[in-house]
């Protein structure tokens, strides 16, 4: 009963999804207004991981509906539309990355006064106290946004957004291996930098 | 328990605690744990790893992001527009220009019986209005060009 049930929820979301589109292509500004309400908080969490900077973030998720806007046409309904969603913004944060050399550190500070591992670490309700104190959760934060981009988008694909190796392959164009090396990379990096926190603490 | 099996296993645990193991891959992972101590608390320290990073904390949606946004979509729509027309208007200048020509030409022909000499070269001669004509409807197109890119710019600082 109940996978009757999650099915025909699934078959609605698609229906209601493929409707969605239908009307971005006949170009309704409130279809797409819609559209990025709903993936508004996933797209932009995903691109402050990866950009690290809320301004660069917003810019990417500001170009990312644009882009959208202008290749719905080319989008085939019966594929993933998340999936295609950040295989966009995931393009056009390559091309921020390219265009400019990574040298912003951690540390650096915003414009707020916070560095940018505490701007992530400090907003949302506290979830992670039920396992980790305020303190580590933000040195977890800290810790991911020290890893190179490649590591803290597959990080962020995986467990966030949790999609499945083969999403994060298309999301990222590279080869399921890739993904499953580039995964196991960024979890042996992030645990390598949490250490080195806590060893670098207790020196102290 | 062999050493290759204990080291190759180990190597997967991390995946296993992300759960990205194929069904081979996560029995055996389940099977040596089973029997490793070593290898059932790295496990579980890679669980509470991916545990936490299942609910790390929500960077938040700035204020009026949708909104900023849909303003930057209907700028972006606007320019688009703008950029159209104006190519729709260039296209028509440059029509116009040789419809233009084009009477001047069959105009002047039937008034000076066919024959205009500037500097000993009837520039009634098709060849030599066209050529003249291509020139200025060029030189005209460029000026057009040239003062709808500055109305572009001008518009854009405005926005």
């Amino acid at each position: 009963m109940a996978t009757i049930l999650v099915a025909a929820m699934t078959s609605n979301a698609c229906s209601e999804m493929t409707e969605m589109i239908a009307q971005i292509r006949r170009g309704d500004p409130d279809a797409l207004a819609s559209l990025i309400a709903r993936y508004q908080h996933r797209l932009y969490r995903y691109l402050v991981r990866l950009a690290r900077d809320p301004a660069t973030a917003e810019d990417l998720f500001q170009q990312t509906w644009l882009r959208v806007y202008e290749k719905i046409g080319q989008f085939d309904v019966a594929r993933n539309f998340e999936v295609w969603l950040f295989s966009v913004a995931h393009n056009l944060a390559v091309d921020y990355f390219r265009g400019r050399r990574d040298t912003e550190s951690l540390d650096a500070r915003m414009e707020s006064g916070s560095t940018r591992g505490e701007y992530i670490a400090s907003a949302g309700p506290d979830a992670l106290a039920q396992l980790l104190d305020s303190e580590r959760a933000a040195m977890l934060a800290a810790c991911i946004s020290e890893l190179p981009p490649i590591h803290r988008e597959v990080l962020t694909l995986r467990f966030e957004e949790n999609m499945k190796l083969e999403e994060i392959a298309e999301v990222a164009r590279i080869p399921l291996s890739t993904v499953k090396s580039r995964l196991s990379r960024a979890l042996e990096g992030l645990r390598a930098a949490m250490e080195s926190r806590f060893l670098g603490r207790s020196e102290l | 328990m062999s050493m290759n099996e204990h080291e190759s296993v180990q190597r997967l645990l991390a995946l296993s605690a992300a759960g990205v193991l194929d069904t081979q891959e996560q029995l055996r992972v389940n099977r040596h744990t089973h029997e490793c101590d070593i290898c059932r608390r790295e496990l579980e320290t890679w669980s509470t790893y991916a545990h936490a990073l299942h609910q790390l904390p929500q960077p938040a949606v700035p204020v009026q992001l949708l909104q900023r946004t849909e303003a930057r979509f209907l700028r972006e729509q606007a320019a688009v527009a703008g950029r159209r027309h104006d190519e729709r208007i260039l296209i028509a200048l440059a029509l116009f220009a040789w419809i233009v020509s084009l009477a001047d030409w069959l105009l002047l022909r039937g008034l000076m019986g066919g024959v205009l000499l500037v500097m000993d070269m009837n520039v009634l001669d098709l060849p030599i209005w066209s050529l003249a004509s291509t020139v200025l409807v060029w030189a005209s197109a460029g000026a057009a060009a040239i003062v709808l890119a500055k109305r572009q710019r001008e518009l854009r600082r405005v926005l």
